[in-house]
């Protein structure tokens, strides 16, 4: 590099520490301290990338989290590659690499960069009106927009970082360490109050920490080192959290709030193994103070977006934090004082300005004094017209404007430059604000939007909150706080303060031209490529909501939301329309405010922990013994046992063919139990079950069906009367939750007068299943004290047993059809239990069966699952389970609804069994179920919901829900398929065992 | 998220509720004298108000106690909290 | 005899955190509305349930836990025999309890899993997973919370100045534990 664009020391960098990096494949250096976005402009590179629809070469613009134009693409092709990044944002570390986005094959040679050409057939709208018709051709158009459109590419491989949430609560957290963020954090932590502070920058004080001149002085000291004395007693207050590198994304209602905190982008890859690269925080604070500070505003004229045009304010930041010169012949255009800030600290530095072009005319302005004083030409009631240089400015035209500002007079003037500093004034950062549900009041002074509306315990203080100046904010911010948090002072009452900024501002959102605007192109959005003239055109086409203009033209719809070019959008739009700023309103702020990448968002629910699972206390025995796994609700339960060499339907049909043969045992574990106690206990069965409670036996157990209120069935199970006062109800493995949150509802909304507590036991109990004629052979060995005759122990009855000193509860109840016991006890002995049940049973051919073949076997006797065979739109009724809903009983849960007159049609899909023609064809669930293939278009009628192939009855089965089925019985329909139609007849839904004589067997 | 204030457990983040709908709407005692149309109104019909709205609310991941919100839906801000059985705050 | 398999077999030492599982305990739930069953429950046990939110009561041999109005969970201090699932204490309240129909008694013993932690970084573990704000709770010892850790619904108790009882449910415990384990590898 000849050039030396290095112009000082800084206290942000640190020159000993030389780092080298990689842009576009050229390795380059720069300092520890460095963004990618100074280290490059060290370098003397502006061009970074190209834009979004014209592909024109854009370069840095910024110098903070507003960049339009300067986002990259790090480490490309590898799992850590990450797009849109923000070079003005990422600190470079030994070892990065970034490269330009949206351009092809290179940044300096784009051949998308004929857009820019034929930008007049590339409107406003041009996407809409171009590819909507005809509709059919729309994959065709997709294919070429997503390949011309796109910022970057998103990682194909899994992310190799870690990612944490964190939940914090505090009493006040501040948003933003400037200093009004710094004034106000001291103040809070010192008043008792456990505040944090947050900043998105690596570094404290924002932008006054670089404030080095005379012109703004605090107790007579320079601002900086007012500010940095007050940053060093911050730091030592024990009641303050303080977070740089950490930008809140979003706030919501209640003061609850989101943020990234960023703790290894700044780190070389090999440093970050094993550490979280971000810590999404979760934050509820009492009271928040925004601090955010102001986003300086850009300037709308023609090629205002040439590499080499900045913020004033950038290329300041650039000079005075990171030590690096933007250009070596400046030019700076603005509508107020803060050029002339740029300009003295940049004339300290030793950096050269051509000269200074003014909107304004004569300002009494103590600043631009000192800079004539130094003989730099002002240019005053100026207007750049027009810039050139394609891949870095050379040069600008300057002209004279009207008194009204409307045109520009007189001759052009040109001035050779290589950089132009543009400052249009400032926008205060109200986004958090407008998030948070605030609203915001227009001030016609200087034309920015303030919040006016807290929607909660917050406030903004600052240059977030429209003052600007450095007097403005010392003398309002410590008035602000005492009320805000209750205090009676603080310690900034009699601060001595000295600003020489003058307020006046000549505020023109389009600045004229000597050219018609249809052959100009002045930017408002830079990263979507949305002009002035689009947004006139908006307008002409008769759009006029903001938020519609917003979306035809795309303005403010990129990774930087707009931010700095919404407002003179706004002021167009509305000098365009002849409306006024403040009835205009603004477009919605969205979260995130800057952009946060999945990870952050997923945290550590990634891998097993995306989501719960729970396990059985047999589960280890399942593991041992090779079971395969299904997720039923948020269980791992054993779906089947493979043997060498058996795939899955090799398992099931042996599984299924030893539990009515000989034994079968099953981990029914997972079924919810609910302990119900109290004197109305049977009274709120008889309400929540379709079937009656009272007479059922001590020791005695019923099935149940529990309906929605609308009649539509919602779960069942058996319930077992354990004492006078005392149930054990069984649910479903998915329903559990559910249905004890609506039992409960019922309890305390509608019956609070019913004496019943609720207690969940379902992981209390490990539920062990034998079934098979050899299952009363087997338990009984397992516990030999109980009386296990029929006589004594008949089919749906209870016993209390102990296995040793370990009390259990046997169940003599059936969902296979075979006769069968449930074996419960304490989890911790579960799996004990299990293995002397598979002990006792090995001469007896025991076979553990998984949820498939229980699936199987209780379809062989049509029993139904619910959720399977029902979906919330099934009565009793349509299951022809008439024979459970009690006639008797006045009331119960839905009872009313199985008469609307929509449940008592004939015509409404009731559950069937359905046999194949040829006893081979197994359905597929989930099919559908027709009459008349000729018909057209052809009637669906229902569809399967359970099918299987039952090695018992040799043949397919499976169940199905058909229109007006009841009514069918025998009668043939279709199974359409892809390649074939099943011919299928309607059969009674119990394929085997109709007289339940296995039960006894 | 909203904080809510459980009669029974405090302030608690939303993540440990679940919304059960419009408050006050009391179980027919007789459902088996109504019309369709009746039990219709009583099974179906909600108001769905935008502004201050009677809402149930259950503490699934503490007490496990349902209880009622006043809450304006225009804004989220909840008004007042109280136990089943209590009756409505007026103001 | 029936052999005991726990849920949690491995301790888990960080440099300023302990895990493990401790068991047997008993556990009961007990409910009850009744003036009268607040009294039964404290002469049968000795120990006065805690009837202000969020609070526990202890005795020599049980603790008790506030879980809501009308909901608490008695536990056994001391750890039990393995070999025998019979406990005194559900046997007492049953005939003083259950049969006079004051209130009901439900042996919760293997419904929950009690993880017992140990260290000052506890709260910074649960900070990584629970929406609740520990602040008051941490300096509070009895205090009690059930609230959610990772997606799972958990008991917490403040037993004592860097340590606390946590009870979540036996089917999440290892989901839990291994969950804990994870995010105290980065504490
Ligand atoms: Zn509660």
């Amino acid at each position: 590099m000849t050039k030396n664009l290095r112009v000082k020391k800084s206290n942000l960098i640190d020159e000993t520490y030389k780092v080298s990096f990689k842009f576009n494949g050229i390795t380059y250096y720069g300092y520890k301290g460095d963004t990618l976005a100074s280290a490059l402009l060290a370098n003397d590179i502006h061009l970074v990338g190209r834009s979004f629809k014209y592909h024109r070469p854009r370069g840095i613009m910024t110098a903070g989290s507003e960049e339009p134009n300067a986002i990259v693409q790090l480490h490309n092709n590898t799992s850590r590659t990450e797009p849109n990044v923000r070079a003005t944002e990422i600190e470079i570390y030994e070892g990065l690499e970034a490269s330009s986005q949206n351009c092809w094959p290179s940044v300096n040679f784009d051949v998308g960069g004929i857009n820019n050409f034929l930008s007049p057939v590339l409107p406003a709208g041009f996407y809409y009106k171009t590819f909507m018709w005809p509709a059919s051709f729309w994959e065709k158009y997709e294919y070429f927009i997503r390949k011309s459109a796109g910022l970057g590419k998103s990682p194909t491989e899994p992310d190799p970082d870690i990612y944490e949430h964190k939940y914090i609560h505090c009493d006040v957290l501040v948003i933003g360490a400037g200093v009004s963020g710094i004034v106000a954090a001291k103040t809070s932590a010192k008043n008792g109050y456990k505040t944090l502070l947050v900043d998105e920058k690596p570094y404290l004080g924002g932008s006054t920490i670089y404030q080095n001149s005379e012109h703004f002085k605090i107790n007579n000291q320079i601002s900086s080192s007012w500010l940095e004395k007050e940053i060093n007693e911050i730091k030592k207050i024990e009641n303050l959290e303080i977070k740089t590198r950490t930008s809140v994304a979003a706030y919501h209602g209640y003061n609850f709030l989101l943020a990234r905190e960023n703790l290894t982008d700044h780190m070389p890859l090999e440093q970050r193994k094993n550490k979280i690269r971000h810590r999404l925080l979760k934050i509820r604070a009492k009271k928040v103070i925004t601090a955010t500070g102001s986003l300086e505003r850009p300037l709308i004229f023609d090629n205002n977006d040439r590499p080499g045009i900045l913020l004033s304010s950038a290329i300041e930041k650039y000079a005075s934090l990171y030590g690096v010169a933007c250009g070596e012949k400046n030019v700076l255009f603005t509508n107020n004082d803060s050029a002339y800030e740029t300009a003295i600290s940049l004339y300290q530095k030793g950096i050269n300005i051509e000269a200074i072009v003014d909107n304004r005319e004569e300002i009494d302005s103590k600043l631009i004094k000192e800079i004539e004083k130094n003989n730099i030409k002002v240019y005053k009631g100026y207007t750049v017209v027009d810039t050139s240089g394609y891949k870095r400015i050379n040069k600008v035209s300057i002209m004279q404007l009207s008194k009204d500002g409307q045109k520009v007079i007189g001759s052009k003037i040109s001035i050779s430059c290589d950089c132009l500093g543009i400052s249009g004034g400032w926008t205060p950062a109200v986004h958090l604000f407008t998030q948070s549900g605030g609203k915001l009041k227009f001030r016609d002074e200087d034309q920015v939007f303030i919040p006016n509306i807290y929607p909660s315990d917050q406030i903004s203080i600052g240059s977030c909150n429209g003052d600007f100046t450095l007097d403005e904010i010392l003398s309002t911010v410590p008035k602000t706080l005492k009320e805000f948090l209750n205090l009676k002072k603080t310690d900034y009452e009699d601060l001595e303060i000295k600003s020489s900024f003058n307020k006046s501002k000549r505020n023109i959102w389009l600045l004229p031209s000597d050219k018609v605007i249809g052959k100009t192109k002045p930017f408002v959005d830079y990263q979507n490529d949305a002009t002035a003239k689009d947004i006139k055109l908006a307008l002409r086409e008769g759009f006029r909501s903001i938020e519609h203009v917003k979306r035809y033209t795309t303005t403010g719809m990129g990774t930087d939301q707009g931010k700095l070019g919404n407002m003179h959008a706004l002021g167009i739009i509305a000098e365009t329309a002849g409306s006024k700023m403040g009835e205009l309103g603004t477009t919605t702020f969205r979260p995130p405010y800057t952009p946060l990448t999945f990870g952050t968002i997923v945290g550590r629910n990634v891998g097993e922990y995306f989501d719960i699972f729970r396990k059985t206390p047999i589960h280890a025995w399942h593991i041992e013994n090779k079971a395969e796994f299904e997720n039923v609700g948020q269980w791992k339960r054993a779906w089947y046992y493979p043997k060498k060499g058996e795939n899955m339907h090799d398992a099931v049909q042996r599984e299924s063919k030893a539990a009515r043969d000989s034994a079968g045992i099953l981990d029914a574990s997972t079924l919810g139990k609910i302990d119900i106690q109290g004197t109305d206990a049977s009274e709120f069965l008889n309400r929540v079950y379709t079937n009656a409670w009272s007479k059922l036996a001590i020791g005695k157990c019923r099935y149940g069906l529990m309906l929605n209120e609308d009649g539509m069935v919602y779960d069942d199970g058996v319930t077992t009367r354990l004492d006078e006062n005392h149930y054990i109800m069984t649910t479903t493995t998915g329903g559990a939750a559910t249905v004890l949150g609506k039992l409960e509802d019922y309890l305390q909304t509608e019956w609070p007068e019913l004496d019943v507590y609720l207690t969940s036991v379902t992981d209390h109990y490990a539920t062990v299943s034998v079934c098979g004629p050899y299952s009363k052979k087997i338990v009984s060995r397992v516990i030999p004290d109980l009386d296990f005759s029929d006589e004594n122990f008949p089919h749906m009855s209870f016993k209390d047993a102990k296995i040793g000193k370990i009390k259990c509860r046997v169940m003599r109840i059936s969902f296979t059809g075979e006769h069968s016991y449930e074996i419960n006890v304490q989890a911790n002995y579960g799996k004990s239990v299990w293995e002397k049940c598979m002990e006792a049973g090995k001469e007896f051919n025991i076979t553990p069966y998984g949820t498939e073949t229980m699936h199987l076997l209780r379809a062989e006797k049509g029993f139904i699952i619910v959720g399977q065979d029902t979906d919330a739109t099934m009565t009793p009724i349509d299951l022809q389970m008439d024979w459970i809903v009690s006639k008797k009983k006045y009331d119960f849960i839905g009872k009313r609804s199985l008469y609307r007159s929509d449940t008592i049609r004939e015509d409404r899909k009731q559950l069937v069994g359905l046999l194949t023609e040829n006893p081979n064809d197994v359905l597929e669930e989930g099919a559908q179920i027709v009459a008349d293939m000729n018909k057209s278009p052809v009637e669906m009628l229902g569809h399967v919901t359970s099918s299987y192939y039952s090695p018992n009855l040799k043949k397919s089965i499976a169940l199905g829900v058909v229109r007006n089925g009841k009514n069918m019985m025998g009668q043939k329909l279709i199974i359409p398929m892809e390649d074939k139609q099943i011919n299928v007849t309607v059969a009674d839904p119990v394929f085997l065992d109709k007289e339940n004589k296995r039960l006894n067997a | 998220m909203f904080i809510i204030n459980c009669p029974y457990c405090g302030e608690r983040e939303q993540s440990e509720f679940k919304a059960g709908g419009e408050a006050h709407i009391v179980r027919p005692k007789q459902p088996t004298e109504l019309s369709d149309d009746e039990w219709a109104e009583y099974l179906f019909m909600r108001k769905n108000i935008k502004g201050i709205q009677f809402e149930r609310w259950v503490h699934t991941h503490g007490c496990r106690k349902w209880f009622n919100v006043v809450r304006d839906t225009s804004n989220d801000k909840i008004k007042a909290v109280y136990k089943m059985g209590e009756k409505p705050p007026t103001k | 005899m029936l052999n005991y398999t726990n849920a949690i077999t491995e301790e888990k030492s960080y440099s300023s955190l302990q895990m493990k599982e401790i068991k047997p305990v008993m556990k009961l739930v007990i409910r009850g509305k009744k003036r009268e069953f607040l009294s039964a429950i404290g002469k049968s046990l000795n120990l006065l349930l805690p009837t202000e939110a969020n609070t526990s009561s202890r005795s020599d041999k049980l603790t008790a836990l506030w879980l809501s109005p009308d909901e608490w969970m008695i536990y056994s201090n001391e750890i039990l025999n393995s070999e025998s699932n019979e406990y005194e204490t559900e046997n007492l309240l049953n005939k003083n309890i259950s049969k006079t129909n004051l209130g009901a008694v439900t042996d919760v013993t293997d419904q929950f899993v009690l993880i017992n932690m140990k260290g000052d970084k506890i709260f910074d573990l649960f900070e990584t997973g629970s929406p609740f704000n520990f602040n008051d709770f941490r300096n509070k010892k009895g205090s009690v919370t059930q609230t959610i850790l990772a997606k799972i619904d958990v008991i917490i108790h403040n037993q004592n100045q860097n340590e606390v009882n946590l009870f979540v449910r036996r089917s999440f415990s290892q989901h839990l534990f291994s969950w804990m384990n994870d995010s105290a590898s980065r504490l």
